[in-house]
């Protein structure tokens, strides 16, 4: 085998965005318009890479001439949404009042956010509540995004994986490690943009052995949070899970665009929100009751299944032009190989893993704790249209901030540039060990059997314990073979350290409240009302701090 | 395993190795008909396919374990 040195390389920027999703995509236009030297880095290619690479088809935002003047009704009715219960309402009341002026650009560049020239709000909804996801086709969201960031000169570098983020002196940019090439490149900037997405693989997925079977992207893999704790900065709510739900065992699968009835192996509705298909609601019950499908395999009753049977053959075009937009061809190209016909077969319906619903404290601005350091879109999950809002205004802030400032040292950098080139050279050389695969094997193992549905102080002891023996041995021991594998054993670091913290935030959290389950603590703990639990870096692991829920 | 590659119809552009997101086609050079190097990493988002500019030079096929549970 051939000795890897790992070549160096130098860029600079005003404003470094890191992960080229709709959020990271929204940053860079916004701050190049505002006049910033801007570099964007993608660990994929901007044009297919994250959750919404091959679309997305619900946004959720505030229309005046569809809602009317009044915007309250929108704001609580997402405040209380999947994607806006954990947040103060004044961060709804910004992205809901911003939401409009985003749909509008979207259109103007080619991104069809109306329905046969109108406005159409369809799933997500309760019968009689506010409708707030506007249906959008959004398949080519991601190369008209990458050619508008381009128009405005941002610069793309694409297949680059960020790692770490440099702090001497303030936020001064961030070291990244390319996917395909021997090569650590040091970015200086004045103001950084984390956009890097969720945090999957932390959970055994719907089929184990089959790692990558996702509902998000599984190269998304809490890169951010994890740099954001490195550097110093606050995550939130990491302890409060968060799950999704669709057809069983085919991830990549978009719940609310399916026109049907959720119901039991009798054809008994599980819900009481819809009897028979009706594109305007889908079936919201799983909406509210992600756990549906788990319990009713449980207690012996299901499964369930998604039912169209009845669906008018208008719904069920509107249906299929949709799932092609949210980015579903695989499962549709299934349904050909199968010779399935969502008009006659009940597909059945599953509980998909955990993740962190929580992630970097950002606020309506974009700020995160850190000066200079800015975060949005599923840094701490929201959709699709938290991430293009707030990622545009992160972005705008972003330059402002970098104006404001001389650019870092030239030495910037140096010291963290070398501890990875160490780091990945060891990687790299290592001739026995273990592989990522293992590793991450390992980690989805401790992960549901110590903090999956069931949290107690002693099993969250034990798994910590077990947890850390796992990350001392992947420091000292992975193995990567080539620069693909290279990137899976940092994403795999990355996992453990977001682990670690979810570790210490359910220690902390002594409570059951909402979704957030301890079976030896089953009440509710009035101290914690109106209370966040924030969690940071600390000499010895991660320090938790509880604190009002509108710092 | 997904994805497969029609060697007869493949013109070796490389748009399928640069588009995907969990670079299933890592270690593909251009003008030659892609590797598909990590097919147990493909994610099932069909950008590969979408973005092919020959018809039928590539598609999916759903591993096993993946396969729908239906009435
Ligand atoms: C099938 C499907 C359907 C969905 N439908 C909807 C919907 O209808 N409505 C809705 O609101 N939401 C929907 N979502 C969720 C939505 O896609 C996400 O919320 C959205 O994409 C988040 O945008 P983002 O920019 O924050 O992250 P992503 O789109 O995930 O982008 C993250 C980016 O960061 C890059 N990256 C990651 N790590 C690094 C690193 N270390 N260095 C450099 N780059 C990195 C990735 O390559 C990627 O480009 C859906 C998701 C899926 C999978
Ligand atoms: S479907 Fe997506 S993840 Fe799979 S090989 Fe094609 S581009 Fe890559
Ligand atoms: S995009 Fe199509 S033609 Fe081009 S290399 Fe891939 S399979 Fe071949």
């Amino acid at each position: 085998m051939t000795h890897i040195i790992m070549a160096g390389e130098q860029m600079e920027a005003d404003v470094l965005v890191i992960g080229g999703g709709p959020a990271g995509l929204m940053a860079a236009i916004h701050a190049a318009e505002s006049g910033a030297k801007v570099t964007l880095i993608d660990k994929a290619n901007t044009v297919r890479s994250g959750s919404g690479a091959t679309g997305n088809d619900h946004f959720r935002a505030y229309i005046p001439a569809f809602h009317g003047p009044d915007m309250e009704p929108v704001v609580k009715e997402v405040a209380k949404s999947q994607a806006g219960w954990t947040r103060p309402q004044s961060f709804v009341r910004t992205w809901m009042k911003t939401s409009f002026d985003i749909v509008k650009m979207w259109d103007d560049w080619g991104i069809p956010m109306k329905h046969e020239g109108r406005w159409e709000f369809s799933g997500h909804t309760f019968p009689g509540k506010p409708f707030t996801t506007l249906k959008y086709s959004g398949q080519s969201q991601k190369p008209i995004l990458t050619k508008e960031a381009k128009k405005r000169g941002v610069k793309i570098v694409n297949r680059v994986t960020a790692f770490d983020l440099i702090t001497d002196h303030g936020i001064s940019g961030a070291i990244g490690v390319h996917g395909r090439e021997d090569k650590i490149i040091t970015f200086s900037a004045k103001a950084v943009v984390l956009c890097t997405g969720g945090c999957v693989r932390l959970y055994p997925g719907p089929t184990p052995g089959w790692m990558f079977n996702r509902a998000d992207s599984p190269h998304t893999t809490g890169d951010g949070r994890a740099m954001a704790y490195r550097a110093g900065a606050d995550l939130l709510n990491m302890e409060i899970p968060m799950r999704w739900a669709g057809p069983k065992y085919f991830a990549k699968c978009g719940k609310a665009t399916w026109v049907g009835v959720l119901r039991d192996p009798r054809d008994k509705p599980v819900g009481p929100f819809v009897t028979k298909p009706d594109r305007i609601y889908g079936d919201p019950i799983s909406d509210s009751y992600k756990g549906l499908f788990e319990d009713y395999m449980k207690t012996g009753k299901g499964p369930v299944y998604m039912d169209c049977r009845g669906i008018s053959n208008e719904d069920y075009d509107y249906m299929m032009h949709y799932m092609k937009h949210e980015g579903l061809h695989g499962i549709l190209h299934h349904f050909d190989e199968e010779g399935i016909d969502l008009r006659e077969n009940p597909i059945e319906f599953m509980t998909y893993e955990m993740t962190t619903r929580g992630g970097i404290h950002y606020n309506e601005k974009g700020e995160t704790s850190m000066p200079g350091l800015y975060a949005a879109g599923d840094e701490y999950f929201g959709g699709i249209s938290a991430a293009a809002t707030f990622g545009w205004i992160a972005g705008g802030k972003a330059a402002g901030f970098a104006f404001g400032r001389d650019a870092p040292s030239k030495n910037a950098g140096k010291e963290s540039s070398e501890a990875l080139k160490n780091l990945v050279r060891e990687m790299r050389n290592r001739k026995d060990g273990p592989s990522w695969q293992e590793i991450n094997v390992a980690l989805n193992q401790v992960m549901s059997d110590y903090i999956g549905p069931t949290r107690s102080d002693t099993l969250v002891e034990a798994g910590t314990a077990h947890l850390l023996r796992i990350k001392e041995k992947a420091r000292k021991d992975l193995v990567a073979k080539n620069q693909h594998e290279l990137i899976h054993c940092l994403e795999v670091l990355n996992l453990l350290d977001v682990a670690e913290v979810i570790f210490a935030a359910i220690k902390e959290r002594k409570e059951t409240r909402e979704k957030y389950i301890r079976v030896d603590h089953p009440y509710k703990n009035p101290a914690f009302d109106e209370k966040v639990l924030v969690c940071r870096k600390g000499p010895e692991g991660p320090l938790t701090e509880w604190k009002a829920i509108n710092d | 395993m997904p994805p497969i590659i029609d060697d007869s119809k493949c013109t070796g552009c490389g748009v399928c190795a640069e588009h995907c997101p969990q670079d299933v086609f890592f270690g593909s050079e251009i003008k030659k008909t892609p590797v598909i190097a990590f097919p147990e990493e493909c994610w099932h988002c069909y950008a590969c396919v979408l973005d092919c500019p020959v018809p039928e030079a590539i598609r999916l096929r759903t591993p096993v374990p993946m396969m729908l549970s239906y009435r």
